[in-house]
């Protein structure tokens, strides 16, 4: 009878403006029935020409291009930049800023992961998770507004150093949030982890096989979700990574679910090494003299953080003058938005809505 | 393996001649020719003990007088990294592409395509991503574009 049946294929516009693309992405799929057969996505709604914006930008002026890069982790992309320009520049960072700098990038990425969490089982249908994550990540943003008042892009690490220091109450509300972060990830495992629903749309779906990691370039808690040991933080040390004590969290079920928990894992990972920032940090100044009209040595560089949603790269050449000469910046979302149309093929057009929020797919960050 | 143990087993092994060029980075520097592009970066990849199976990133590059083409490839497994690029003249701007060794360069050989004018032999998808499909200013990232509606941004004093 089934055999019987003749199906066609349809092709389906998925977006530019829907809520499951996080930002404006337009899916082309050609599904039969329910499965997709194929997916080619579509970008570019949101391109701001960052980059060629940046030539025509002093090295300061830069760095609050760099938060519209990818807004939900700007210190970690205002971070990259500083970097990729230290490194031409010969700067001597004071070790307070290396520690501030640590401070805000682990919280940036527990807020992101937060968000990640949070939107995930929106959009699986499950609005309550969102409203618990959201209260976690409004504490942190009101770090963040404490430390440079802005809430979402925050223009706070700066080439030479952090723009200010921290205020004098910082320090015992992020021991606040600290000591209540594990307990409220307790509560979200407790809502999600061994939820039926929850399983059922996630376990076994959107598998990523290792290779496929290889292949497409993969990063961040996607890659290690696949089996893939390997984090920037540890095996690539930048800052002062080196000198905390914490475990890259490796999982091996390849699929949404596994991302999930490699996320969870990551936020308590990020809470510890916060922990032991915070004990290490001793005063002194923020910021090394520097000039606003800087000018670095002649060279290029390429140079990458850990985000939390992969490796975010800045290949930046300099000829010596106050401006950069070129600046490209590399965001983990292109290579996962890249791979879609591989991993997709076959699954259902609800499993797209929970690869998509799995892998934590940013726009503004592929488009730039 | 360090950068200078890198570099040497590199040079030793590959059978053409990259050019190395010393810096203080943390990892070598290498001057591919254009039509050795392909064969270098099978070499990096499949090779034992470089298995450079990451592609980090791949950008173009207008200096005013030529193009470069830059690949930044690291290996997940052995943790290591490399620099390599490819320069190219102003007049026939062409490489092949490296699709086949890295499916992850896809999009990133397309934007160089789109935005810089190189043309990417043997790419099965070299169609407009990232600027509109009637785009008609020509390639936006080369030195000295200027586009039809840009307003020069003030100097600062």
């Amino acid at each position: 009878m089934a055999e019987r049946l003749r199906t066609e294929e349809m092709i389906m516009n998925m977006g530019p403006q829907h809520p499951a693309t996080h930002g404006v992405c337009r899916l082309i799929l050609t599904i039969d029935g329910e499965v997709i057969n194929d997916c080619v996505p579509v970008i570019g709604y949101l391109h701001r020409a960052i980059e060629k914006i940046c030539e025509n930008r002093t090295y300061a002026q830069c760095i609050p291009l760099l938060d519209r890069f990818e807004y939900v982790t700007s210190m970690s992309c205002n971070w990259a930049f500083a970097l990729a320009a230290e490194k031409l520049t010969d700067l001597e960072i004071p070790e307070r800023a290396e520690y501030l700098r640590v401070i805000m990038a682990e919280l940036n990425r527990i807020a992101s992961h937060l968000l990640c969490i949070g939107v995930t089982a929106m959009d699986l249908g499950a609005l309550t998770p969102f409203l618990y994550t959201f209260r976690e990540r409004e504490f942190i943003l009101d770090l963040f507004e404490m430390t440079c008042g802005q809430r979402l892009t925050y223009n706070y690490i700066w080439v030479g150093g952090v723009s200010k220091d921290i205020p004098p109450e910082f320090i015992p509300k992020c021991r606040e949030f600290l000591d209540i972060i594990d307990e409220k990830c307790d509560d979200y495992e407790k809502i999600l982890t061994k939820n039926p629903i929850w399983l059922v749309r996630n376990k076994g779906i959107g598998i990523i096989p290792e290779k496929m990691v290889h292949d497409y370039a993969i990063s961040g808690p996607s890659a290690r979700a696949s089996g893939v040991n390997f984090d920037i933080r540890k095996h690539d040390s930048y800052g002062v990574y080196d000198r905390f004590d914490f475990d890259v969290p490796v999982f091996f079920g390849c699929d949404c679910y596994d991302r999930y928990r490699a996320r969870m894992a990551e936020m308590r990972q990020s809470a510890r090494i916060i922990r032991q920032a915070l004990d290490q940090m001793s005063d002194g100044p923020v910021r090394a003299k520097v000039t606003m009209n800087f000018k670095p040595k002649p060279g290029e560089v390429y140079s990458r953080i850990e985000n939390s949603r992969g490796e975010m790269g800045i290949y930046l050449v300099s000829d010596g003058t106050k401006k950069p000469f070129r600046m490209r910046a590399r965001g983990g979302s292109y290579n996962h938005l890249m791979a879609i149309p591989e991993i997709t093929r076959g699954l259902k057009i609800a499993d797209l809505v929970a690869l998509f929020a799995s892998l934590d797919i940013i726009l503004p960050e592929i488009d730039r | 393996m360090t950068k200078e143990e890198l570099t040497e087993y590199i040079k030793d092994n590959f059978s053409g001649e990259p050019e190395v060029i010393e810096n203080d980075q943390p990892e070598p520097y290498f001057i591919v020719k254009a039509e050795d592009v392909v064969a270098f970066s099978r070499f990096i990849h499949d090779d034992p003990k470089l298995q450079m199976t990451f592609m980090m990133s791949l950008s173009g590059v207008d200096t005013g007088e030529r193009y470069e083409i830059v690949y930044n490839i690291c290996s997940y497994r052995l943790k290591h990294r490399v620099f390599f690029k490819t320069i190219l003249n102003h007049e026939k701007p062409e490489v092949d592409t490296v699709l086949d060794i890295w499916p992850a360069a896809n999009w990133y050989e397309r934007e160089v395509w789109e935005l810089f004018g190189i043309t990417i032999r043997n790419h099965p998808n070299l169609t407009r991503f990232l600027l509109p499909e009637d785009w008609d200013e020509g390639f936006p990232m080369c030195k000295g574009w200027v586009g039809k509606d840009v307003i020069p941004f003030p100097e600062r004093k």
